[in-house]
C-alpha cells in the first residue's frame, strides 16, 4: 500500500480579513483507509496547434474505484490557457462539459470518475498555437 | 487589487519504487486575460445528507467564459462517506472522506451549475467545506 499526501494552502486578502485555507489529505481508495496504489507517472507534453486533444482516456481507471487527476500549465502567460473538459468539449467555451480553465502556471487536483464511456475521457485543447506545455499526473486505486 | 495564492504539494516516498515522489506548484488566480487579480468569494460550511436529492453548490450566474476556482473538502471522517461532485449532467468523481479538490470553473454554460451529492451511508451526514473564488458574479434575482 503506497501513502499519498495532498496539501493544499490558499492564502488571500480578498476580504478586510485574511483567508488561509490549509488542508491535508492522503490519496485513499474508494471508501478505503487504505491508500492508491497505481498512477500514470508524470506526463508533460507541448502543444502548438488549438486542436482538443484527450490526455487522460476513460479506459485508463475503473468507474467504481477512486482516482484523482493533477494537471498544471507550466507556462507563463496569463493571456494564454488550456481548456480542460470531458469529452471532446474542450474546444469550446460554452460547454457544460468543459471544467475550466488552465492559464500559464495554474494548477488543479481533482477526483476523477472513470465511467467506461467517451464522455469520461478527459480533453485540453490549447486558446493559441503559440508553443505551451502541459503536465498531469493519474493516481488510481 | 487583491491576490490570492494557492499552493499544493503531493508526496509520495513508496508509489513508485526507488522514486519519490514530490510536486509542489503555487499559482495566483487571475481574471480571464489579465494579471489583474480575483475580487470576489464566497465561502462556507454545511452538511449534506445522504439520500437526498443533488444540490447546487453554485449556480453559474456568473460571467461565461471567466476564471473562477473551487475548492471543495469532506470533512467526514467516516471512510465511507464520500461526496460525489459534478457540472450540470457531468459527474466529475467522488470526494473521499477528508479528500479535497481544487479545480477552476469556466462557467462555460448557463446551465454549467457546481453541484454535490452526500454518499455512502443511508440516513448520515457528510461535512462540507468550500471556498469559490469569481472573477464576477451575478447576484439572483429578486423574487
Amino acid at each position: 500500500m503506497a501513502t499519498i499526501n495532498a496539501t493544499i494552502s490558499i492564502n488571500s486578502d480578498i476580504m478586510s480579513y485574511p483567508i488561509n485555507i490549509n488542508t491535508s489529505m492522503v490519496m485513499n481508495k474508494f471508501q478505503s483507509c487504505h491508500g492508491l496504489e497505481e498512477t500514470s507517472g508524470m506526463n508533460v507534453k507541448k502543444f502548438n496547434a488549438t486542436t482538443a486533444v484527450k490526455i487522460v482516456d476513460n479506459t485508463e481507471g475503473t468507474a467504481s474505484k477512486a482516482s484523482k487527476v493533477y494537471i498544471r500549465n507550466t507556462g507563463s502567460s496569463k493571456t494564454n490557457f488550456f481548456y480542460v473538459a470531458f469529452a471532446d468539449g474542450a474546444a469550446a467555451s460554452d460547454s457544460t462539459e468543459t471544467i475550466g480553465k488552465l492559464y500559464g502556471g495554474d494548477w488543479m487536483l481533482v477526483p476523477w470518475l472513470a465511467l467506461a464511456a467517451a464522455s469520461h475521457d478527459i480533453h485540453v485543447a490549447p486558446s493559441t498555437t503559440e508553443e505551451m506545455t502541459l503536465e498531469w499526473m493519474v493516481f488510481q486505486e | 487589487m487583491a491576490t490570492t495564492t494557492a499552493t499544493v504539494s503531493i508526496n509520495s516516498s513508496d508509489l513508485i519504487p526507488g522514486q519519490p515522489l514530490s510536486i509542489n506548484a503555487s499559482h495566483t488566480l487571475t481574471k480571464s486575460g489579465l494579471t489583474e487579480g480575483l475580487e470576489i468569494v464566497d465561502i462556507g460550511r454545511g452538511e449534506l445528507t445522504e439520500a437526498s436529492a443533488t444540490d447546487a453548490l453554485a449556480e453559474a450566474i456568473g460571467t461565461t467564459d471567466s476564471s473562477n476556482w473551487l475548492y471543495l473538502c469532506n470533512k467526514s471522517t467516516n471512510d465511507l462517506h464520500y461526496i460525489q461532485v459534478g457540472i450540470h449532467d457531468i459527474r466529475l468523481g467522488f470526494l473521499g472522506s477528508g479528500e479535497w479538490m481544487w479545480m477552476p470553473w469556466n462557467q462555460g454554460d448557463a446551465e454549467a451549475e457546481i453541484n454535490i451529492e452526500a454518499e455512502g451511508v443511508t440516513g448520515s451526514t457528510i461535512p462540507y467545506e468550500y471556498a469559490i473564488f469569481q472573477e464576477a458574479k451575478t447576484l439572483p434575482a429578486k423574487t
